[in-house]
C-alpha cells in the first residue's frame, strides 16, 4: 500500500506529528478520493488538542488524523460514481452512516449508532491528510462563485441549518440566538434567511457581539453574569421590547446559565433548540417550561437535506461566510491554528491542505 | 408431487402465458445478504395485472419474469456479516431493495427510490420460486407464534400500515375505507389497531362487507348505482348518526369512491389514496378546498412498516388468517391466478416448491 498520504496526526493532548500514512484505497464502488484543499478548526478540535479527546481519547497506540470541516478537489472515483468526477471542487460532509439501521432508513442518519465521523477515536481518521476517502453522496459540488476556503464553512452552516429546521421557524417569528461563535453567527444568519421578523443575538464577549452586529445587522444583548437567568430574561424582553418573549431560542453556547436564560425568554408555546454542546448534565427550569408548554429540541450535527440547503443559502447570497474566515495557516502549522482558536483569536481559522 | 430442479420458478413469459422454469440458485451479493427458501406466497392484483395485461403503467414485461412478491420463508444461507438472522429463522420478506444513496433513501422515503429493485416489477424477478436473496435488513423475523402463512400476509398488511400511518389515524376517531379487497380489509384492521372506534367499510359486494365486519368494520355501506358522490356521502353520514369521518382511505381505485370519500370527510380530514385505478379522474376539488382536506398519495411501504405489521400480527391486534381463502400447491400456481381473475377469493396462497 502506498504510504504517500502526508497527514496531521494527534498522539495525545498537545502531541501532534506530521507523517505519511497509507493512501486510502477505493474499496466500495461508491468511494471517491478527495485532495483536501482546506480544513477548518472547530471547538472540538481544540478540545482534542487540549485533552486528547472528549469521551474516547487518542493515544500513542491509537493516534488519530484530525479535522472534519473540509473542502477539496476530487482526485479519483470508484466505478459506480456518477455524481462527481475528478477535478470537481467539493464541500465534504464528514460523517458516514451505515444506511441500513432504523435511524438511517427513517431519514435520521445523523443519529446512526454506527456513524463513522471524521476524527472520531479510535479509528475513524479525519480530513487533515493529503487525500481523504468518502462515499460519493457525501461530496457536494460547489458553484464557481464559492471559494474552497468558504466551502469549509458549509459544515458549520449545515449545523446551523439543522438547528433552524428543527425549530420549524416560520416567517414572521422572533428568534434569540445565544452565542456569537461560528455556529451562533451562522444560526442567526440562517434564521434571517428563514424569514424571522427579528433576530436577537447574545454573548458575554462584547467584541464578538460587535462583530455580530456588523455581520448580521441585528439587535444584541449582553448577559449579566451577576443576575439570575430569570432576571436576565426579564431584562432581555424589556430591552428588545418583547411583551411575551421570543418564539424561538437557538442555544449555541452549551452553557447551562445561557440555556436557562433562553428558556425564560421564550414566549408561551415557544421552541428551544439546544445546538451548543457543553457540560453533560445541566439543570433546566422544568416548571416554567411546563407552564408555558415549551417545546425542547436537541440538535446533533446535520441530517438529510441540510447540506443542500446550506449550499443554496450561500449560492443565493442569503448567507455569506467570507467574513468569518479569519486566518489560513500552512498544513504543518495546524497546531498554530488550534492555538489561535483556543485563545479566541479569530472566528474560523483555516489550515491549508498538503501542498505539492 | 414435486417439481423438478433446484430453483423451480413460476415465470410469466407473456400475457396469459406462464411456465415453470429452472433458474440458477441466486447468490448472495454481499456479506449482509441472506438467501431465503420461499414457503408461502400470496398473490396480489398487480401480479394478476401483469398476467392479464403484461404491464402496469410504464412498467412493461419485456422478457420472461418470475412473478410474486408477497412471501415468507426460511433463511437457508446467511452472509458473513449478518447479525440479526441465522439459518433456519422464519422471515417475512420485504421484497424491494432501494439504493440507500439517493436523497429519497437518506431522507426516510426509500419507497420512492428511483433505483428501487422491486420483486416482480419489470425487469426484476419475483418470489414465486424456491430461493430469493435479500439484505438482512429487508427481512423481518417472525416470532414463533406467527405462521409462515401469516408471514405471507405481512406484505399487504405493511401496505395497510403505511396507508394508516400517512392518514395519521388516532384513537377514538372515525375512519372510512372504500374497497373491501385485501388491502381495504387490512386497512380496516389497522385502523382498528390504531384506535379508530368507528370504521366504515364500503364496497359493492355484500360478501366482502360481511368479511369486513368480521375483520374490524363497525359499519358497512353499499352505494346505490346512480347516486352521485354527494348523495352517497349524505347516506353514509346518516348511517353514522350525522357524524362525518375524519379519515378516509380509498383502496379501490374507483373514481366514484374517490369522489364519495372527499364528500363524506369532515372538515380538516385526511384522505389517503391507496388503490390504483384509472390514471386520471374527475375530482371534487372545490369540496376538497373549502373543507381544507389533506390528501396523501401512498406507495408501497417505508421505514418501520414491516416491523409494525409483524408486531400487529404477533400481538394479536390484527388477525390476517381471516383473509386466507384458498391455498394451492406451487405446481398449481396458475390456478391461483385464474381464481383472482375470476374475482374469487380474498387472499390466495401459493406454497413454496417442494424439491
Amino acid at each position: 500500500m502506498a504510504q504517500d498520504n502526508f497527514s496531521c496526526v494527534l498522539y495525545g493532548a498537545g502531541k501532534v506529528r506530521f507523517e505519511d500514512r497509507p493512501v486510502p484505497e477505493i474499496s466500495d464502488p461508491h468511494d471517491i478520493l478527495i485532495r483536501i484543499s482546506y480544513v477548518g478548526v472547530c471547538g472540538s478540535d481544540v478540545h482534542f488538542w487540549m485533552h486528547g479527546g472528549v469521551i474516547r481519547m487518542v493515544s500513542e497506540e491509537e493516534p488519530l488524523v484530525m479535522g472534519h470541516e473540509a473542502s477539496g478537489v476530487v482526485h479519483t472515483v470508484g466505478p459506480a460514481v456518477t455524481r462527481v468526477k475528478p477535478g470537481d471542487r467539493v464541500a465534504i460532509e464528514p460523517g458516514f452512516p451505515c444506511r441500513r439501521c432504523k435511524q438511517c432508513k427513517e431519514g435520521r442518519y445523523n443519529i446512526c449508532p454506527k456513524m463513522k465521523f471524521a476524527a472520531d477515536p479510535p479509528h475513524t481518521h479525519g480530513t487533515l491528510s493529503r487525500l481523504f476517502k468518502i462515499p460519493d453522496d457525501f461530496a457536494y459540488r460547489i458553484s464557481d462563485s464559492l471559494s474552497l476556503q468558504e466551502a469549509v464553512l458549509v459544515e458549520p452552516l449545515s449545523v446551523a441549518v439543522h438547528g433552524v429546521r428543527l425549530a420549524e421557524l416560520r416567517p414572521g417569528q422572533t428568534v434569540l440566538v445565544q452565542g456569537c461563535g461560528t455556529i451562533g453567527l451562522l444560526a442567526a444568519a440562517t434564521a434571517k434567511a428563514y424569514g424571522a421578523r427579528s433576530v436577537f443575538i447574545a454573548d458575554i464577549n462584547k467584541a464578538k457581539l460587535d462583530f455580530a452586529k456588523g455581520y448580521l445587522g441585528c439587535a444584541t444583548f449582553v448577559p449579566d453574569l451577576t443576575s439570575t437567568p430569570e432576571q436576565d430574561a426579564v431584562r432581555l424582553k424589556r430591552e428588545m421590547d418583547l411583551e411575551d418573549g421570543v418564539d424561538v431560542v437557538l442555544e449555541c453556547t452549551g452553557i447551562e446559565a445561557s440555556a436557562q436564560t433562553g428558556i425564560y425568554a421564550l414566549s408561551a408555546g415557544g421552541v428551544f433548540v439546544q445546538i451548543g454542546l457543553g457540560k453533560p448534565l445541566q439543570a433546566l427550569p422544568l416548571l416554567a417550561m411546563c407552564e408555558k408548554e415549551t417545546v425542547v429540541k436537541t440538535a446533533f450535527r446535520y441530517a438529510p437535506g441540510d447540506y443542500e440547503i446550506a449550499l443554496e443559502l450561500l449560492d443565493s447570497g442569503k448567507v455569506s461566510v467570507k467574513p468569518l474566515i479569519s486566518s489560513t495557516v500552512p498544513f504543518e502549522s495546524a497546531a498554530e491554528a488550534w492555538e489561535r482558536t483556543r485563545k479566541g483569536e479569530g472566528i474560523k481559522n483555516l489550515i491549508q491542505g498538503v501542498q505539492d | 408431487m414435486t417439481v423438478a430442479g433446484q430453483n423451480p420458478s413460476f415465470v410469466l413469459k407473456k400475457v396469459h402465458e406462464v411456465s415453470f422454469e429452472e433458474r440458477p440458485i441466486p447468490k448472495l451479493s454481499g456479506p449482509r445478504d441472506v438467501r431465503i427458501e420461499i414457503k408461502q406466497t400470496g398473490i396480489c392484483g398487480s401480479d394478476v395485472h401483469y398476467y392479464t395485461h403484461g404491464a402496469i403503467g410504464s412498467f412493461i414485461v419485456k422478457s420472461p419474469m418470475v412473478l410474486g412478491h408477497e412471501s415468507a420463508g426460511v433463511v437457508a444461507e446467511a452472509g458473513s456479516a449478518v447479525t440479526s438472522l441465522k439459518v433456519g429463522d422464519r422471515v417475512a420478506l420485504e421484497p424491494g431493495i432501494p439504493c440507500r444513496y439517493c436523497d429519497h433513501c437518506k431522507a426516510g422515503f426509500y419507497n420512492l427510490c428511483a433505483d428501487m429493485k422491486f420483486a416482480a416489477t419489470p425487469p426484476y424477478d419475483g418470489t414465486l420460486c424456491r430461493y430469493y436473496v435479500l439484505p438482512e435488513d429487508f427481512c423481518v423475523k417472525l416470532p414463533d407464534t406467527v405462521s409462515l402463512e401469516e408471514g405471507a400476509l405481512i406484505e399487504p398488511l405493511s401496505v395497510a400500515v403505511h396507508v394508516s400511518k400517512l392518514a395519521k389515524i388516532t384513537p377514538g376517531s372515525s375512519a372510512i375505507v372504500f374497497g373491501a379487497g385485501p388491502v381495504g380489509l387490512l386497512c380496516c384492521a389497522v385502523a382498528k389497531a390504531f384506535g379508530a372506534t368507528t370504521i366504515t367499510a364500503v364496497d359493492l359486494v355484500q360478501a366482502r362487507l360481511d368479511l369486513a365486519k368480521e375483520v374490524a368494520a363497525t359499519h358497512t355501506f353499499i352505494p346505490t348505482r346512480g347516486d352521485s358522490a354527494a348523495e352517497s356521502a349524505a347516506k353514509i353520514k346518516e348511517l353514522l348518526g350525522g357524524k362525518a369521518p375524519q379519515f378516509a382511505i380509498d383502496a379501490s381505485g374507483a373514481a366514484a369512491s374517490v369522489n364519495t370519500a372527499i364528500h363524506v370527510l369532515a372538515q380538516g380530514g385526511i384522505y389517503v389514496q391507496a388503490g390504483m385505478g384509472a390514471s386520471e379522474i374527475t375530482f371534487p376539488i372545490t369540496e376538497f378546498t373549502i373543507k381544507e382536506l389533506h390528501a396523501h398519495g401512498s406507495f408501497r411501504y417505508g421505514p418501520g412498516d414491516y416491523q409494525l405489521a409483524v408486531e400487529l400480527v404477533a400481538s394479536g391486534r390484527v388477525d390476517v388468517k381471516k383473509l386466507i381463502t384458498h391455498r394451492v400447491k406451487f405446481e398449481d400456481a396458475e390456478e391461483a391466478f385464474k381464481l383472482v381473475v375470476k374475482g374469487q377469493g380474498v387472499k390466495i396462497l401459493i406454497g413454496g416448491p417442494i424439491v
